[in-house]
């Protein structure tokens, strides 16, 4: 049974992928800051261990690993901070959370990595989950959108440093998420496509032979109609 | 200086359990250890399903905990505490104890062959010859005016150090799945565990099976080796044991009290077999163990025989880092505190 970590695997598209992945057999460490709902989500659900922590916390980081085991085949960064809501401008942003944002979107991703990297199988995917917020310009997305535009420039540095390894970053689309919800505050959201639409996608890559690089997940697989 | 040798600092010792600062049992601290890779991590002890396997077997000693200090005064008119430790080999165990004398934080080391130790309702307990050459241990004739354990129920009380300030009730000396009452203190290492915890390890595949070994008083003067105890290793526990071993899974004792009673009834190839009466056996770091594979255990004193039984376990190094650890991490001690899995 091969294993991996998903972080933010409590709601939303942590949640969805998975438990589309343990469908296919895999055993996952699943990561969520909020205890309560992570273990409510997976109780009962054999194929997945659950831990509990912030991945900002380096502590907790390592018990993700160490409860992953050895050797790892996938680690899914897909924990991320939105920032205040509603989303502020640049010009108003408070820079003790836009350190909070770039710590849990960027120095996270790169720290799990750093801590998986010796057990990782050889062919072991990384996937970093991005947005189109970090190449399009987005009023008030400036400091979820640069931190992911940090973490798309760092994923692409370490497939080139990892050439044995399969190093993805994927924006999975617009999703009726509770992450959206925050950066819409009162907005209905509902004609979003749920985040399972998302989900066959990063199967795509998490399961097929594309090489490293930056994916859509729409434009990886079909969208339910 | 060896990490094994600390200070305890004060602020280090769980005061009341974690209940009363605001944590379920299972939310306490849970350093995981591995012995392969030398590596330390830091989880909560509901997180413990993630660190073991399907097919793995949990071990848990099924022993309560007895209210099992009276006061008592001596002849003489001192007051002292008369704290029931181990039941005496081919003796009822409501009639003979092994006792222990308390004036307060010390043991009593006053009395005397005969004397008497008068307790509440008329009831009464007879130092009969001290233990194995203790000044603080003794052979007693109890007599009690109602049977043994309604007795206890109305004038005894958890036993308690001076780490621990107020009196809790009993029930919180209990471990959720302890269902034969017989131990002096509680066999704290299964505190954390809570129904719903136990419920996600089966759920996850992961066994979980009883011994009953009941503890004595746990307040050995320095050098004093551990003394007998009654332990009991169901049949159907020792053929799961030998069946987890036979699939590649692992043993994983809770707490030292399963680590005696397993070695006990182990051989020399590993398998166990099934047995109960009374074990004097020392797990040391020379003798090592011969089926127990991981540990999980609260913080140990220095110097405590404890650390002795977990240098069979795992070697000093992983101890070492282990306890640097929980020290700078401001792990809790003690029996209301947080837990240690050791894992191969």
């Amino acid at each position: 049974m091969p294993t991996g970590i998903v972080t933010g695997a409590s709601r939303g598209l942590g949640l969805a992928l998975t438990r589309a992945l343990v469908e296919r057999g895999w055993r996952i460490v699943a990561d969520a800051r909020g205890r309560s709902d992570l273990e409510r989500a997976w109780a009962g659900v054999a194929g997945v261990v659950t831990v509990g922590g912030d991945v900002a916390d380096p502590d907790h980081r390592r018990a993700l690993v160490e409860a992953a085991g050895d050797p790892i085949e996938l680690l899914v960064n897909n924990a991320s901070l939105l920032g205040p809501s509603p989303l502020p401008p640049l010009a108003e942003y408070p820079l003790d959370e836009l350190r909070r944002v770039i710590d849990v979107n960027v120095t996270a991703p790169l720290a799990l990595v750093q801590l998986a990297l010796p057990r990782l199988a050889r062919g072991a995917r990384i996937v970093n989950v991005t947005s189109d917020a970090a190449v399009e310009a987005y009023e008030g997305w400036g400091g979820y959108g640069s931190s992911k535009a940090a973490l798309e420039q760092m994923t692409s540095i370490l497939a080139a440093e990892q050439p044995e390894l399969r190093v993805y970053t994927v924006d999975p689309g617009d999703m009726r998420t509770q992450m959206h919800q925050e950066a819409f505050p009162g907005e209905d959201i509902s004609d979003r496509p749920p985040p399972e639409d998302s989900v066959p996608g990063l199967l795509e890559l998490i399961e097929g032979d594309l090489p490293s690089g930056r994916y859509k997940a729409h434009e990886l697989a079909p969208v339910r109609a | 200086m060896s990490a094994l040798q600390f200070e305890l600092p004060h602020r280090l010792e769980a005061h009341e359990p974690p209940e009363a600062r605001g944590l379920a049992r299972d939310e306490v601290r849970l350093l995981v250890a591995r012995k392969r890779t030398g590596h330390v991590a830091h989880a909560q002890f509901r997180d413990l399903p993630a660190f073991l396997a399907p097919g793995d077997l949990v071990v848990v000693n099924a022993s309560a905990t007895l209210p099992a200090a009276l006061p008592g005064r001596l002849a003489d008119g001192s007051d002292v505490e008369l704290r029931l430790s181990t039941a005496v080999p081919h003796r009822a165990p409501e009639r003979w104890r092994i006792v222990e004398l308390r004036d307060g934080e010390r043991p009593f080391l006053g009395a005397r062959t005969g004397d008497v130790v008068s307790l509440p309702d008329d009831a009464r307990a007879e130092l009969v010859a001290p233990y194995a050459g203790s000044r603080r241990l003794w052979l007693a004739r109890l007599e009690l005016s109602q049977p043994f354990s309604s007795y206890l129920e109305q004038h005894g009380h958890p036993i308690r150090y001076g780490y621990v300030p107020t009196e809790w009730p009993l029930a919180l000396y209990q471990n959720v799945y302890a269902d034969e009452p017989g131990s002096a203190e509680m066999a704290s290492a299964g505190r954390p565990f809570t129904t719903d915890l136990i419920t996600r390890l089966v759920a996850h595949g992961i066994h979980v099976a009883p011994i009953v070994l009941h503890t004595g008083v746990s307040s050995p003067e320095r050098n004093e080796p551990p003394y007998a105890e009654t332990y009991r290793v169901p049949e159907g526990t020792a053929r799961l044991v030998n069946a987890v071993h036979g699939w590649g899974g692992r043993v994983i004792a809770v707490g030292t009290t399963v680590v005696r009673a397993l070695e006990t009834v182990a051989q020399q190839d590993g398998t166990v077999v099934a047995g109960e009466g009374w074990t004097n056996l020392v797990v040391c770091a020379e003798c090592g163990v011969r089926t127990v594979d991981g540990l999980i255990t609260g913080w140990h004193e220095p110097e405590a025989s404890h650390l002795q039984m977990l240098q069979a376990l795992a070697q000093e190094e992983i101890l070492e880092k282990s306890y640097r650890a929980a020290l700078d991490h401001g792990y809790l001690w003690h029996e209301f505190g947080d837990s240690h899995l050791i894992l191969p």
